[in-house]
């Protein structure tokens, strides 16, 4: 466990999403980085039915196969506020006796999945982000596992960003370490800069989280490239061993 | 490997449903005991009991019973249990509990039930998602196993709002109850019977019952 850092890759014109991921395994692997499984990071969204006087509230589930027995939940109560649990995978059983209140949006069901590589202390994943069958883009997460703290190993996840995406990332910490806010003793929201905090696997989860939200929110561009998506990993990679979850 | 490439939580959770390894039934009988008696209860588990070398376990906990509602709808929805340990750092333990079957033919009272172990957000995430609280207790006693049934005797306290929790420990009666409980997937009838075995070896010192719930719930 160590700190990770999730960068959406931009798509360049004219090129496809399974295109993509091959060059950067290959890259990687050129590299000298070794090809470790793959890996699954989803989220299913429950939203409450509205009633008179409170806003609608999101509950977001999330699974990540780095951690197959557990499940993430954070949920947004429409003012703001967000609480976060991790509990064990019974928790998704539970989820469904409320679906009365809280009723699944299938079609923002969204996913990324692809395979993941291991170079030194690095774990570096290519995931290729789909909802409901359709390619919606790249991100790539990468790991720096023998440390907690953002601010003491940033600068060394930037350079090998850099070094294998072959794309300038801004010298600043990532906004999600920057723009978080916390709750203050007098019940207030106050900004927190999180990059001297210690890392937990929620944090990835919440990265996970921001980027998808942007995802669901963004017109779906790359409508063309939803069935190049599909296959992408059965093109670059010789096997799926490792997938972690039972 | 296609196949395990595109298997997903839920469907993994669905799978041991299916195929009847996720616990999800719980069995249990109930009883109780005067605080005079409860020594003699005591020596007898512990003779009985797999940790005979091992004084019982002893655990301390609050639990707190939450419950969601639809609007104007009398009957709550869903309720949900978080048990906490006092004073020992362990995850929250949520819990929920099913209707108790009503066949008359088994001998324990069968019921589903599914627990969850959470981080300490549980009660602030509940409470966010519209759950309120129903009522809450400290729970305070010993734990016994014999092979995999799970014997508690526990003392259960009141909490009185707005005194000093240690200050304000009110027993709720003089007694102890008792609980003899298993956990096990579907389909698995030979526990009522152990169990059946198991709570006449009590007597008379605790009779130990099926508890009709119904029932209770008609006592004004």
């Amino acid at each position: 466990m160590g700190v990770t850092v999730l960068q959406p890759y931009p798509l360049p014109e004219g090129k496809s999403g399974a295109h993509i991921m091959d060059h950067l395994g290959k890259r990687l692997l050129s590299l000298g980085a070794s090809h470790a499984g793959q890996f699954l990071v989803d989220c299913e969204t429950f939203i409450s039915t509205p009633q008179h006087g409170t806003p609608a509230r999101a509950v977001h589930v999330l699974h990540n196969s780095e951690y197959p027995a557990s499940t993430f939940s954070i949920i947004d109560n429409g003012t703001g506020k967000q609480v976060a649990i991790v509990a064990d995978n019974i928790f998704d059983l539970l989820m469904l006796k409320m679906t009365s209140i809280f009723t699944s949006k299938k079609q923002t069901k969204i996913e990324s999945r692809g395979a993941r590589f291991e170079y030194g202390d690095f774990v570096i994943k290519l995931g290729s982000v789909t909802m409901m069958e359709h390619f919606k883009g790249i991100l790539i997460e990468i790991e720096y596992r023998p440390c907690v703290t953002l601010s003491y190993c940033w600068e060394m996840i930037r350079e090998m960003l850099q070094g294998f995406l072959g794309i300038s990332v801004a010298k600043e910490y990532p906004t999600y370490f920057t723009t978080q806010t916390i709750m203050n003793a007098m019940g207030q929201q106050q900004l927190h800069a999180k990059q001297n905090d210690i890392y937990e696997p929620m944090d990835t989860v919440k990265q996970y989280l921001e980027h998808f939200t942007n995802y669901r929110k963004h017109v779906q561009l790359h409508g063309s490239l939803a069935s190049s998506a599909a296959s992408i990993s059965s093109v670059m990679l010789p096997s799926t061993v490792g997938m972690g979850r039972p | 490997m296609r196949e395990k490439k595109d298997k997903e939580a839920t469907d993994s959770l669905s799978l041991a449903l299916k195929n009847r390894f996720l616990p999800n039934l719980e069995y249990l009988l109930q009883g109780s005991i005067l605080d005079t008696a409860v020594e003699h209860l005591m020596h007898r588990l512990k003779g009985l009991c797999d940790n005979v070398d091992t004084s019982p376990e002893t655990f301390h906990d609050l639990e707190v019973c939450m419950s969601l509602r639809q609007p104007n709808s009398p009957q709550p929805l869903l309720l949900l249990r978080v048990r906490r340990a006092l004073g020992r750092d362990a995850p929250f333990q949520l819990r929920y509990l099913g209707q108790p079957e009503v066949d008359m033919r088994r001998p324990t009272l069968v019921r589903s039930c599914m627990d969850c172990a959470c981080t300490n957000g549980i009660l602030d995430f509940l409470s966010e998602m519209g759950f309120r609280l129903e009522f809450e207790y400290i729970a305070k006693g010993y734990m016994f196993r014999k092979g995999r049934m799970k014997i508690t005797v526990s003392k259960l306290i009141k909490i009185v709002p707005g005194k000093q929790q240690d200050m304000a420990n009110e027993p709720i009666s003089q007694s102890y109850i008792v609980e003899l409980s298993v956990v096990a997937p579907t389909g698995q009838e030979n526990v009522g019977e152990e169990m059946r075995v198991f709570a006449e070896q009590l007597k008379p010192l605790v009779q130990l019952e099926k508890i009709d719930y119904k029932r209770l719930t008609n006592i004004p």
